[in-house]
């Protein structure tokens, strides 16, 4: 049996409370008390996708920020490739491609090959590997004619696609996506789930660990399904075990009934890409 | 250590590549660069007298007196300012968060993120002499370049800690340090910018001798107008070296310390 490529285990995080004026001063040292995560524990296997579905305040992002190192949990171990992310974060690093959902995160008047450049270079990239990168991923993702423009003149959905590139410039074994699509057009959303399904899921080197609220992209790319609520997770499995361990017709249906929010309204209509 | 400064270079390159994006910047502070040397050229003309020039430790004017100390406050601004607005900048775009997740460690990203701002600085100072020398008759043929250099180097590897401190406070708190407002306030009364420290009151003047800046700036014109030598100035280089030896390693602990609160509380990208 292969060792996971992420492995989480009683996963807990809690944040001290927000605070404002004068008090904020006082916020880094204050006690933790707002919980996030209540104990996750999962395992992806090497080549696996896994969506993570959930609410806006579920618990996503901060899972996914804990194994990409950029916040501590407060319990529990998370683990990428074998590497603890708490005790070698730069371990973890080394096989993480990250992408936070954004469209910010470049240096405005830089080039898009300039950004891309940069990042690929501290991630010890070489130079002549980096460009071969660059060129193949600018084609992918529609940014040849970007290329060699300032990021700050780029739409939202051309950076989006940008920072995807980012994410896959130095071939991560494990990458972490936090609602990926959120910036995309629809067209721009369909050629990434096709270009992750075709170009870096199917060769089954590349892990994935993903965040998401569009139901039709979880379906088409995940392996399984992690539902989660208030830092719990409720249940997880593929499209298939999750529906007919409740019985539900469709993954919105399982995802309502899992979560016990109310059902829908007598004659509302069905919304295939949101899960709320 | 090839791989340290192949990083250290890429974040040089990055910097120069935002700056050539900026490229009347240039010219307009090397303009502004003439009318502040042109400006302090004649208040000097105007105070100087040889009483005067007589109480100027190593100078032989009030002018080279008083443009190496306006110089060499814009050089301690930068000290201490690079990390907070580098720090700034990168919350601000949202690279912060990108910059943490690949394989440079901090102490590399801090050293990297410093390199260009700093010699800009000294691009800045070699433009304000070489207008003070090409119109203004300021003494360079005098200095001790290696002297120049070196206390240089020290005086931003010394300073270099409170910047680090300085980041540390708004990566913690996101807003400015008034502690470093206050250093530069008090340095530019006591430091001996542009007046002696012998006009100071007794009890200002033991104030100075505790701020590094006093040494540095006193470091600073032996070499260069006096053509002293290491060998002259080492007093000074050894109180700047002990500065550094205690704050950098200090400082940088601090902003990991820092980092690591703002990772426990979730707060990274908080502004």
């Amino acid at each position: 049996m292969p060792e996971p490529a992420i492995r989480v285990e009683t996963l807990e995080k809690s944040f001290p409370p927000a605070r404002s004026g004068w008090r904020a001063l006082l916020q880094p040292f204050e006690k933790p008390s707002v919980l996030a995560l209540a104990g996750i524990s999962l395992e992806v296997r090497p080549g696996e996708a896994l969506a993570l579905l959930g609410a806006n305040g579920a618990g996503k992002s901060t899972l996914l920020r804990i194994l990409a190192t950029l916040i501590l949990p407060t319990k529990g171990r998370a683990q990428i490739a074998g590497h603890d992310a708490l005790r070698d974060p730069r371990a973890v690093r080394r096989h993480l491609g990250y992408h936070a959902g954004s469209d910010v995160g470049f240096y405005p008047r830089l080039t898009c090959r300039e950004n891309l450049r940069f990042f690929g270079s501290l991630n010890h990239l070489p130079s002549a590997l980096a460009a071969e990168r660059i060129a193949h991923l600018a084609g992918q993702f529609r940014l040849e004619d970007a290329l060699d423009r300032q990021v700050r003149t780029l739409s939202s959905g051309t950076v989006q696609r940008l920072s995807l590139a980012r994410a896959l410039l130095h071939e991560p074994r494990v990458l972490l996506l936090d609602e990926p699509t959120r910036s995309l057009d629809a067209i721009g959303a369909a050629e990434f789930r096709r270009f992750l399904k075709t170009e870096i899921l199917r060769g089954g080197e590349t892990t994935l660990l993903f965040a998401s609220h569009a139901l039709s992209e979880i379906e088409l790319l995940a392996d399984r399904i992690a539902i989660i609520d208030s830092g719990r997770l409720l249940a997880s499995g593929s499209l298939n075990e999750l529906k007919n361990r409740i019985g539900a017709a469709s993954l919105e249906a399982a995802f309502l009934s899992l979560t016990g929010r109310s059902p829908r309204l007598p004659g509302e209509v069905t919304n295939e890409g949101a899960a709320q | 250590m090839t791989a340290t400064l192949r990083e250290l270079w890429t974040f040089f390159r990055r910097d120069l590549s935002i700056a050539r994006t900026y490229r009347t910047a240039f010219v307009l502070e090397a303009v502004e660069a003439l009318f502040g040397v042109a400006m302090l050229y004649y208040v000097a003309r105007f105070v100087d007298s040889p009483q005067l020039r007589g109480a100027l430790p190593h100078s032989e004017s009030y002018f080279s007196f008083s443009l190496i100390g306006f110089v060499f406050l814009d050089y301690l601004n930068a000290a201490m300012d690079t990390f907070d607005r580098s720090l700034m900048e990168a919350r601000d775009n949202g690279t912060l968060e990108h910059l943490l997740v690949t394989q440079t460690s901090l102490p590399v990203i801090l050293a990297g993120s410093a390199i260009y701002p700093f010699a800009a600085s000294t691009l800045r100072i070699a433009v304000y002499l070489a207008w003070g020398a090409a119109l203004f008759d300021f003494p360079l043929r005098e200095a001790n370049w290696l002297a120049v250099a070196v206390v240089l180097v020290a005086t931003l590897l010394a300073f270099s800690g409170l910047g680090i401190f300085s980041a540390s406070y708004l990566l913690l708190f996101k807003r400015g340090n008034p502690a470093k407002w206050f250093f530069l306030g008090l340095s530019s009364v006591v430091g001996g910018m542009l007046f002696p420290i012998t006009v100071l009151p007794d009890w200002l003047q033991f104030v100075a001798r505790l701020n590094p800046v006093t040494y540095a700036l006193d470091a600073m014109r032996a070499a260069l107008l006096a053509g002293a030598g290491l060998h002259a100035v080492w007093q000074p280089l050894l109180v700047l070296l002990l500065f550094t030896a205690v704050l950098l390693p200090l400082s940088m602990a601090v902003f990991a310390w820092a980092l690591r609160r703002t990772k426990t509380t979730g707060t990274l990208m908080h502004r």
